[in-house]
């Protein structure tokens, strides 16, 4: 039987949200980076087993670094959010923990996953001891340019969503 | 058309009511912006109404949904959507604003980008940053580490060089004795350079005479020009001011650096030093230095790296030396609130040149004072107290110690000391003298090649200024070689106090 699960991606702007949905849905990638505003809509079905499977209904906000700010419209209904920050740019994730507090009381705590992108662009060997220096509680470290991970990413939040219901 | 026309036109391009029951279908569609048919369900206009029942379900008030990027079928529009509740369900008022949002859009793109670029630089600045503080400490910690075991190299290639040796051997201790003055001359600007970098080297600005210091550089690298075969032309324009005020240590530096590096790199041709004036307010003089050559020159595609540390080691052609004398030159001028040209033909020469602002005395008494103090040095030396003031150039501390003592003890004599050969002729144009005790082998330039040089000094009392030698190569042939230079005397080690003070006396009186 087929779900339809409204996921929302959140995160600053310029960490990869639409690139992420874009390697995900049509594994395609731009180095282009276009600006998005207001909301941007895909669908993704997922198949989790033989018989199971979830529409993904992906929205794709424009990246603030406010997100108290954020349209309590289009958060209405929301399954799972999935969160996103750059590595390579402290300011999408020095205040994470405090980013994923308010992104928790405005969703009323649905499941949350959250992606460290742009992971081609910064050495193997930095990247723990960065994320570590910083205390970031990360779930995945993607690379929407190469597509490293971002597929078990949003397979996870699916079949999370999908047990949830 | 009439207005109600347009309206109407208007009105089916802009806007669309669809009007829905509680399960999502269609009832009554007014527009074309969602293609969607009475009978259908919403969903199927778009995916995005898929998530929407949430909102049906809760809805007791007017919802609005602005800025929706929707793809319909390969045409992408923005809209702006509202959900009523209504009588048999809701009604959606969909507003076709792609045009409004796309030059939003834009702005936000322009926006963004910019504060991405500026916060991406800033992290690029302060790795840069980083890698430069950790190179320079490196650097630093480095050279200091290699002082010791150069120290020793220097040490035992002194003693080995006070033994007795055959020919063969004294050439090889003296390779050897090149070799750990060229590397002890490699940490001094490596430090020199890194301490510039990392802000730890403050300017002396000073009073002193620039001409003389022109004649000195004049001097010595005419020598170094002669002996290479190269022409060397010092030219001063005749507003350039005696007396300066700057570091005059610093503008040395950088003068011999660009000076060493001509001789370097040309074989045949001149090498010149001018110094030009460009203008004066008040109390501050700008002038213009250059040193021209006429040696092979530097490609264009190098012009920039030359001035960049250890910029030699990329290049096929190595030259020795150690790449840093232009990063130095550089870096001391920047300092100087200066900066260093280029200007350079391959096969005709390049011209290395600089503008520097210097301060000139305006007091009409300084000069005079200046004078006065010299004098007054003078009479205390050689009149009044019967003592002579000595110049005592030695690098082994050892030798200086047992030196210094043995001419403490007799009371007739003050001492200036030094240990480099580089410094000895600003010293001797600066100070009068009544004698020097000098090492042969010293660092940087030779004891006999500075006899030799001072001999062709044009100020007066200088040129006839004793001088003695003091050698561990106490061969007939080299002892005769060094008076050749001008030495009025030479002592060779190991010696005596009265060998020393006999010899320096008889100097002193002749």
């Amino acid at each position: 039987m087929q779900k339809s699960k409204k996921v929302v991606i959140l995160g600053h702007f310029g960490v990869g949200k639409t690139s992420l949905i874009r390697r995900f849905v049509s594994n395609q990638f731009s180095d282009q980076y276009k600006v998005t505003i207001g909301v941007h809509i895909s669908k993704k079905v997922v198949d989790l087993s033989d018989e199971d499977s979830v529409s993904l209904i992906l929205w794709d906000l424009e990246g603030t670094d406010r997100l108290e700010q954020i349209r309590e419209a289009y958060l209405l209904g929301t399954h799972g959010v999935i969160f996103v920050f750059d590595i390579n740019r402290p300011s999408t994730f020095q205040n994470l923990k405090r980013d994923l507090e308010t992104v928790k009381s405005k969703v009323q705590d649905r499941p949350t996953v959250v992606i460290g992108n742009k992971k081609d662009l910064v050495p193997e060997e930095e990247i723990s001891s960065l994320l570590e220096e910083h205390d970031i509680p990360y779930d995945y470290l993607t690379s929407a340019k190469t597509g490293e991970t971002v597929e078990e990413a949003f397979l996870h939040l699916a079949s999370i969503l999908h047990h949830d219901s | 058309m009439t207005p109600e026309q347009y309206q109407k036109r208007f009105i089916e391009k802009h806007l669309q009511f669809i009007e829905l029951d509680t399960a999502g279908s269609v009832l009554q569609n007014t527009g074309r912006i969602l293609p969607i048919q009475k009978g259908q369900n919403i969903s199927e206009a778009h995916p995005f109404f898929e998530s929407l029942e949430p909102v049906f379900t809760a809805l007791d008030a007017p919802q609005s949904l602005h800025c929706v990027n929707l793809d319909l079928e390969g045409r992408e529009v923005i809209v702006d959507i509202q959900v009523h509740p209504a009588d048999k369900g809701f009604m959606l008022l969909v507003q076709d604003l792609t045009s409004h949002y796309t030059g939003y859009q834009a702005v936000a793109q322009e926006r963004n980008e910019s504060i991405i670029q500026e916060e991406l630089i800033v992290l690029k600045n302060a790795e840069l940053e980083e890698r430069e503080r950790f190179k320079n400490l490196f650097i630093q910690n480095f050279s200091h580490e290699l002082r010791n075991p150069l120290m020793s190299s220097m040490a035992i290639t002194r003693i080995l060089s006070e033994s007795p040796l055959n020919t063969e051997q004294q050439h090889l201790i003296e390779a050897l004795r090149e070799t750990n003055t060229h590397l002890k001359l490699m940490l001094e600007d490596t430090l020199s350079l890194s301490m510039i970098a990392s802000g730890k080297l403050e300017l002396k600005p000073v009073l002193f005479d620039l001409k003389k210091m022109l004649d000195v550089l004049s001097i010595t690298y005419k020598t170094k020009a002669v002996s290479k075969g190269l022409d060397f032309e010092l030219s001063s324009h005749e507003r350039v001011p005696q007396w300066v005020e700057a570091d005059r240590k610093r503008l040395f530096q950088v003068l011999t650096n660009l000076l060493d590096n001509a001789v370097k790199f040309t074989e045949q041709g001149k090498i010149t030093l001018e110094v030009g004036f460009n203008q004066q307010y008040a109390n501050k003089v700008n002038l213009h230095f250059s040193v021209t050559d006429t040696g092979k020159g530097i490609p264009e595609a190098k012009k920039n790296t030359v001035f960049e540390t250890y910029s030699q080691l990329t290049s096929p052609e190595k030259e020795q030396g150690t790449g840093l004398g232009l990063a130095l030159v550089k870096g001391l001028l920047t300092l100087m609130d200066s900066e260093i040209q280029l200007q350079s033909t391959v096969g005709k020469g390049s011209v290395f040149s600089f503008d520097l602002e210097v301060k000139v005395p305006v007091e009409s008494g300084w000069k005079a004072t200046l004078e006065k103090d010299a004098d007054s040095i003078r009479q205390k030396t050689t009149v009044r107290g019967r003592k002579y003031r000595v110049l005592l150039v030695e690098d082994d501390e050892r030798v200086l110690t047992v030196l210094f003592k043995m001419l403490m003890e007799t009371g007739q004599f003050y001492l200036d000391v030094l240990s480099d050969g580089a410094q000895v002729l600003e010293q001797v144009i600066e100070n009068p003298y009544d004698l020097i005790l000098m090492d042969i082998n010293l660092p940087n330039t030779r004891g006999d090649q500075l006899t030799r040089i001072i001999r062709e000094f044009p100020f007066k009392n200088v040129e006839r200024l004793p001088i003695i030698g003091i050698t561990a190569f106490a061969y007939e042939d080299h002892l005769k070689a060094y008076k050749a230079s001008g030495m009025n005397a030479v002592i060779p080690k190991p010696f005596e106090k009265e060998e020393l003070l006999d010899t320096i006396f008889s100097c002193l009186k002749s």
